[in-house]
């Protein structure tokens, strides 16, 4: 008895620390029962497998208890089993955590968020429970088990403020048995669906990604006030409580730092936004990834948010022919290159992701793109933490799941091999203790050597060698084998694969014996052959099944003519796998070759490192600032210096150091010195109408008034338009808002920092401004069916008129609030907080205008509001009232010579820009136009063909004068010693259309020269050849979708201002 | 100032020769030459042949009569003084909506694109409205001759040469039809709202105009062609079943190969499509945008097909392309002996095509040799359009279609100081050049008042 009595012991151990585990399964609900009870037993034990507990844990040989879908206990094969349960022989196999798919998504009705005290918005509902919604998809979870996912994060699709997700099992069961968080964390994304093409409907406020951002920041800063108020309320019985918003409610979990937010973001620039947006309201965020964070690695690791990951890597981009691959861009074919290693790159700068489905077209693709990324460098241990461990933390359920621990749920993955070989097959899926046993993929090619182990008819064990190629066969009778010489075989065993069944008949024919039938029904392989050869006249028949979910070994049974009907099993011949044997003759089937994998890693990895920003032309470093010395060289100081023939100057430490007509300076290695022998020297262009490099859309069109709108926020980094310009001679720009509203977003001033990131081309020392807009473009002279307001110049000027008003009444409760602390609070208001800044001076306004009357009519309303106005863009009726806009001190940014689009230029002159500088108006030529902003010193020039303005004044129509009109010309627009170092330099006069730009230097960093720009031209055009060939090379599927590749975030939106049909917008035609 | 006084030079020369008082209001057309006309002592550049300093260009009749370094003026022959100044032929913008269109935005001033896809009939030449402002703003800076063409549908319809002065759309005609204008059918979906501007996304079906979408419209393209064979056919052999087809009618020049089409094409398929389409049709083609042309330069070459450089002031196509790629077009295209001339249609609608120097200047900046530049917008059009044996140089017997300038073109602030078209004088005044008077007048009228 003493064994008896030691297993009760532990058993009584095992109640003890596990009470709570005896219950049966329907203890868990409290659903009422319907017909007979059903009690199937379901708790079991796991045996002889190999258990990877968690990433870098193994227990050998290991045994894994579960009762009512829980883990009791694991171990290795010397812990006790209990004897009332069903074991399940796991010998040769590998469990694994069950997977955590980190973010999926759902449609979702947001019908009962707007039965609610909804936010006036719809895309903010925070209070919206993807756990109330959540509909159980069978066929998606039975793809998801396939691919070893066992829980998942389901979110809210659709808004901004999007709700918050759950956690569930995907296991069969209803809802109650598959939810194991209802809410797991908030949902965000800074962006908004594409608004539909151009001319469209246009979808309500927000329509563009600016605009997302900007009510998304209002409505934390609502929920912040909507505290206070509510607590200001309960203090003091006289104050008003606040109108009651489930949004706002729902959202004090998210400023408290209660809940965590999961943003959602489409590329690299759209993660660091997520990150300053989390930082501004001191959020706790995690974010959902795109795949692209390698493009700015550094970056994104400094941010120290995690990452949910997806494994969505772009297809192959289609390179078959000549003309194919033109339209490919090198950034394509780098990002098709690189992206697979994103997992590995993310995971060596330590920065902490879980795997995603998010983005895959079918679940089926996940483990194997996973695995792709292990090939691509990912360890194996950092990939299954991301598919358990981390995932688990991050969602904060890894009580539940993420390892193989007593007290967890059963989710288990079950292998025939190590997780990460593309050849390991996921046998098994175990969700909550329910087992569900992959559909069996085995091909069950027969083909090859094998080993039959069986008895003859007089009850002898026989070891029979088996050769079966395309359903015909043999059996040979060992013994023979060791006749053969042994020459014979080593040969055999070089000379590769299969030998002709019959070729081995000549060295002995005796002892083979050939299949009549060889035939296969699903598992079961049935043969029939002539017994003769065993002493035994007739057919013998030969069954046998792949049961073991291993199609290398079989089990099955003999029938002898005799009707004996004795045991058989079939494996894969083992013998050529003993070293040394002479015996061994025909080599094993190849299986998916493992080796040549390994071999062919290193040729698999990225052909070459990332650039800044990603593609042609990027920079693999920043340039540096460099101490330049030119001389000899005609200087456009722009300055009072005027036009200094034969001049030089220095540039040091990023700004100019000296500038003069002999200027002496050491030679010295960290120079560079240049002969400006024929050449100019200009300040750097500054365009004071721009709207390349900003993907935030540039209309936030959605209302008339979108002071809260910034551009600010969208600084694309990544626009190669920034490096073109940098060829024109362009230092900084004026990323102006569209024209869509009378009042549209903050402008962004940047300079042309190629290379940098996002924050750093902000220009630090710029005020503030904001788009204003006159005339046929906000009063929608285009859209005959327009309701909006307004519709006439008259009400254009009206609704400036009331927005002045109400920003003043908003000042003015601040004030009060400010002094009396009394009543209730005041609600921040970004859109009039912006109208205030302008009422301050603090903010610009740079407003877009063509007719003298509305010019004249807006300068009168600022008179009144004693604002001073920054600067009238287009303004191409300037020239009418000239002496008025001088008398306001209004500046004019101008077109040069464009006219005749619309109605209201058709007065536009060329000569606009000489008569408003003869009136004494600040003038600057703009661009407005990508292409045109490569060659602003060619409008320059217009100013002296038109009206004669001499040619020092024209060039600062284009470099000082748009600094002055930007407020920064103190520190740009011309070549002045204690400037920054912004200049360019030219091969001629640079109001000649014969000149061309050499160099551009901003703040003394060399960002273009065109002797450069030619070998880096060889460079890229080699670079993408190689990858083209790479491409071809790898026989993947080439992208052939109707619409080529998908777009890239930043193509969504448009980089030029859609409402404003000044020119051709779109330069292909 | 010195550009000021140019400026009013010109006035008073404009008055002298013009013998009418100045108008207020719209410019007059020239009245036909009634002298001959010598313009003496500048640099005549001829463009044909190197540059004459010094040299004489005499013109009766509308017709150039002599051009030299010593040049005999017959007695009556009213001699202009250009010492200083440069004679030029005309510049010739190769496409332009001039006259058909007024305010881009304003409907009812568009005449540029008719109802449905197929327009082989409709003719440009008569709806030039030679009252429009556009028209004098051209002119003022050398650009005398254009083409203008109906645009929008896939064949959008026959284009004309017209010279920028004269009482009507008759007095304007250089060549009523100079070729049929078909916008490729992938380019539509090409100018679909694509905010990228890049031919990567749109993929092979839109890009190739060989698959989907493009099938169907080469399919149509194909059909009309056929059936415009066979309505040829049908007339000459006087069939009494065939009634009048005005579509297929108009094809009958393009498919004899008599009447050039001018495809819009940019893209590397685009162009191998449209040259492949027009020798299975036998058809002689001009290709117009051509920004792919260097990459099937052979082809081009070998089936002679001239491209129409639709702009130089364009953007790369593709984001990976050098940033001077269209800058350097004409160049190369100069480089590998491929036809070409310069347009800067693209870039200026039509409301400036006066800037088209401008463009060709922009591509000797980035490689191309000035006296090709200048071909480029003079005689290389002319002679792409059928129209060399009347303008395009200054050649004996051409049309004396001209400008005298204080440098060259090529100069962004060159003035136009003197214009002829067929010998006529042209009013250099524009729309521009009155309002800029008009608004002169009030400061001055300002400062008047404050002294």
């Amino acid at each position: 008895m003493p064994l008896g009595c030691s297993r009760l012991i532990v058993f009584v151990g095992l109640l003890f620390v596990f009470t709570g585990w005896t219950v049966s399964q329907d203890d868990r609900t409290t659903d009422h029962l319907e017909g007979l009870r059903e009690n199937r037993p379901i708790d079991v034990v796991l045996m002889n497998a190999d258990i990877i507990v968690r990433p870098g844990s193994l227990i050998k040989n290991g045994v894994i208890v579960i009762r009512s879908g829980m883990i009791q206990r694991v171990g290795d094969h010397t812990i006790p089993i209990p004897d009332d349960l069903k074991s399940i022989d796991l010998a040769g196999k590998t469990i694994y955590p069950g997977f955590i798919d980190a973010f999926s998504e759902q449609e979702v009705s947001t019908e009962a968020v707007e039965a609610g005290a909804a936010y006036w918005n719809a895309n903010i509902r925070p209070q919206l429970a993807m756990a109330d919604q959540y509909q159980i998809d069978d066929d998606l979870n039975s793809d998801l088990r396939e691919q070893g996912i066992t829980a998942r994060l389901v979110a809210p699709a659709g808004g901004i403020l999007k709700g918050t997700s759950c956690f569930v099992l995907t296991g069969q069961g209803n809802l109650q048995q598959s939810l194991l968080n209802a809410n797991v964390a908030h949902h965000a994304r800074l962006t908004v669906s594409r608004r539909s093409s151009r001319g469209g409907t246009r979808p309500a406020y927000p329509n563009s990604p600016m605009g997302a951002v900007a009510l998304a920041r209002q409505a934390i800063i609502d929920a912040k006030w909507y505290s206070q108020a509510n607590r200001a309320a309960k203090a003091d019985p006289l104050i008003p409580k606040p109108d009651t918003n489930d949004a706002l409610e729902a959202l004090q979990a998210v400023i408290s730092q209660q809940s965590t937010v999961i943003f959602d973001t489409s590329n690299e620039l759209y993660f660091l936004r997520a990150d300053r947006f989390s930082r501004e309201f001191g959020l706790k965020s995690i974010l959902r990834g795109s795949g692209f964070e390698f493009r700015r690695l550094d970056a994104i690791a400094k941010t120290g948010r995690p990452i949910l990951l997806p494994v969505n890597f772009p297809a192959a981009p289609n390179v078959t022919s000549y003309e194919t691959a033109l339209n490919v861009s090198l950034e394509t074919l780098m990002e098709w290159d690189i992206a697979p290693e994103n997992p590995a790159r993310v995971a060596q700068a330590g920065i902490p992701f879980a795997f995603c489905s998010s983005g895959l077209s079918s679940p089926k693709d996940y483990l194997k793109n996973i695995r792709k990324a292990v090939q691509r460098g990912l360890s194996a241990n950092d990939a299954l933490s991301a598919l358990t461990i981390t995932p688990a933390q991050l969602l904060n359920v890894e009580k539940s799941v993420g390892t193989i621990a007593p007290g967890k749920m059963a989710n288990l993955v079950i292998t025939d091999g190590e997780l990460f070989q593309s050849e390991t097959k996921i046998l098994e899926t175990w969700v909550r203790g329910a087992r569900f046993q992959t559909k069996k993929e085995l091909s069950y090619t027969i083909d090859g050597d094998w080993e039959l182990k069986t008895t003859d008819p007089n009850g002898k064990q026989l070891a029979l060698q088996v050769t079966i190629e395309k359903k015909s066969g043999s059996l040979t009778v060992p013994q023979s084998r060791s006749k053969k010489a042994p020459q014979e075989a080593k040969q055999k065993k070089g000379g590769k694969n299969k030998t002709k069944p019959g070729s081995k008949d000549k060295s002995a024919p005796d002892d083979e014996v050939k299949f009549k039938k060889i035939g296969i029904v699903n598992a079961r392989v049935s043969a029939l052959f002539d017994s003769e050869r065993f002493g035994v006249t007739g057919i013998a028949q030969l069954t046998f099944v792949f049961s073991d979910g291993n199609n290398d070994l079989a089990t099955g049974y003999l029938t002898w003519p005799g009707g004996q009907r004795v045991a058989a099993s079939i494996g894969r011949d083992q013998l050529d796998s003993a070293a040394n044997d002479d015996q061994v003759t025909q080599p094993k089937i190849v299986k998916k070759p493992l080796s040549s994998e390994d071999s062919s890693q290193q040729k698999s990895m990225s052909s070459f490192s990332v650039n800044y920003p990603l593609g042609a032309f990027g920079v693999e470093s920043l340039p540096q600032v460099e101490t330049v010395f030119i001389h000899n060289v005609t200087i456009w100081t722009c300055g009072s210096a005027g036009i200094i023939q034969n001049g030089a100057v220095v540039l040091k430490n990023g700004k100019i150091l000296a500038v003069g007509e002999k200027l002496d300076w050491p030679t010295s290695k960290e120079t560079l010195i240049i002969d400006g022998k024929g050449m100019h020297l200009t300040p750097g262009i500054i365009d004071c109408h721009s709207h390349m490099a900003s993907d935030g859309g540039i209309n936030e069109s959605g209302q008339a008034i979108t002071s809260e709108v910034r551009i600010g926020d969208f600084i694309n980094c990544n626009d190669i338009n920034l490096y073109r310009q940098l060829a024109g001679g362009v230092t900084s720009s004026n990323i102006l808002h569209g024209s869509a509203n009378p009042i549209g977003g903050q402008n962004q001033v940047i300079k042309l920092r190629w290379g940098m990131l996002d924050e750093d081309l902000k220009f630090q020392q710029a005020p503030q401004g904001i788009k204003f807009a006159l005339g046929e473009n906000v009063k929608r002279s285009r859209d005959p069916d327009s309701t909006r307001y307004p519709r006439t110049r008259m009400g254009v000027q009206q609704i400036f008129m009331d927005q002045f008003r109400a920003a003043q009444g908003y000042q003015q409760q601040w004030k009060r609030w400010a002094t009396s602390r009394t009543g209730l609070p005041p609600r921040r208001n970004l859109e009039l907080e912006a109208i205030v800044e302008i009422l301050e001076g603090k903010r610009w306004i740079h407003c877009h205008s063509y007719r003298q009357d509305e010019i004249l009519a807006l300068i009168r309303l600022l008179d009144g509001f004693d604002i001073r106005i920054g600067t009238f863009q287009h303004i191409l009726e300037g020239y009418k009232v000239a002496d008025e806009m001088k008398k306001h001190g209004a500046m004019g940014s101008a077109f040069a010579d464009w006219w005749a689009y619309k109605f209201e230029v058709y007065d536009a002159i060329p000569y606009a820009g000489a008569l408003m500088h003869d009136a004494g108006v600040v003038v600057s030529f703009n661009s407005d136009d990508r292409e045109l902003a490569r060659h602003l010193n060619h409008e320059a020039a217009k100013a002296v063909k038109y009206g004669g303005v001499p040619p020092e004044e024209a060039l600062k129509f284009v470099t000082l004068n748009p600094a002055k009109q930007l407020r920064i010309e103190k520190y740009v627009g011309s070549i002045e010693k204690g400037k920054h170092a912004d200049v360019v330099l030219w091969n001629g006069n640079p109001l000649s259309t014969l000149s061309r730009c050499e160099k551009t230097w901003v703040d003394g960093k060399r960002m273009f020269d065109r002797e450069v720009d030619q070998t880096l031209r060889k460079k890229y055009a080699e670079m993408k050849r190689a990858l083209v060939q790479k491409v071809l090379a790898s026989g993947e599927e080439m992208n052939n979708a109707p619409g080529g590749r998908p777009l890239k975030a930043a193509e969504m939106w448009p980089n030029y201002d859609e409402f404003c049909k000044c020119k051709s917008v779109n330069l292909d035609k | 100032m010195k550009n000021l006084s140019v400026f009013y030079t010109t006035v008073v020369i404009l008055t002298w020769i013009l013998t009418v008082d100045s108008i207020a209001h719209d410019e007059v057309p020239g009245g036909p030459q009634k002298q001959p006309i010598a313009l003496v002592g500048g640099t005549v550049h001829p463009v044909s042949g190197p540059a004459i300093e010094n040299g004489t260009v005499l013109f009766d009749a509308g017709k150039i009569s002599r051009i030299g370094k010593s040049v005999e003026v017959p007695k009556g022959t009213k001699i202009i003084d250009v010492s200083g100044k440069h004679v030029f032929p005309s510049l010739f913008e190769a496409h332009s909506q001039i006259g058909l269109i007024e305010i881009g935005a304003v409907r009812s001033t568009d005449d540029r694109r008719e109802i449905g896809s197929f327009n082989p009939n409709v003719k440009a030449q008569i709806a030039v409205n030679p009252d429009s402002e556009v028209i004098p703003v051209t002119r003022s800076n050398g650009v005398l001759l254009a083409l203008t063409t109906p645009s929008g549908s896939i064949v959008s319809g026959k284009s004309a040469v017209i010279q920028l002065d004269g009482w009507t759309y008759e007095d304007m005609t250089v060549k009523s039809v100079a070729a049929m204008n078909i916008i490729w059918p992938s380019v539509k979906s090409a100018i679909a709202y694509s905010p990228s501007g890049s031919p990567e996304r749109r993929g092979r079906s839109s890009a190739t105009g060989s698959e989907s979408e493009g099938t169907d419209s080469i399919g149509q393209l194909k059909k009309l062609f056929n059936d415009a064979r066979a309505y040829q056919a049908a007339i000459k052999a006087k069939s009494k079943t065939q009634k009048h087809d005005l579509r297929l009618e108009s094809m009958i020049p393009v498919i004899n190969g008599e009447l050039p089409m001018m495809v819009t094409a940019n893209d590397l398929q685009q162009i191998q499509s449209a040259v492949a389409f027009a020798n299975e049709q036998k058809a002689k083609l001009i290709i117009f945008g051509g920004y792919d042309a260097p990459h099937c330069a052979d082809l081009l070459k070998k089936h002679q097909v001239p491209v129409v450089v639709s702009a130089v002031y364009r953007l790369p196509r593709r984001r990976n392309e050098d940033y001077d790629t269209a800058f350097t077009l004409p160049a190369q295209l100069s480089q590998l002996g491929v036809r070409y001339c310069i347009s800067g249609s693209d870039r200026s609608e039509t409301w400036n095509a006066r800037i088209l120097p401008d463009h060709a200047a922009t591509a000797v900046a980035y490689g191309l040799d000035q006296t090709e530049a200048l071909k480029a917008i003079t005689l290389y059009p002319a002679e792409i359009l059928g129209v060399d044996d009347q303008v395009g140089s200054l050649e004996k017997g051409k049309d004396a279609t001209l400008f005298v300038s204080d440098q060259s073109p090529l100069e962004i602030t060159n003035q136009v100081e003197l214009a002829f078209v067929q010998g006529r004088a042209v009013d250099l005044s524009d729309r521009h050049k009155r309002l800029y008077q008009k608004y002169q007048q009030k400061y001055r009228q300002k400062r008047e008042l404050s002294k």
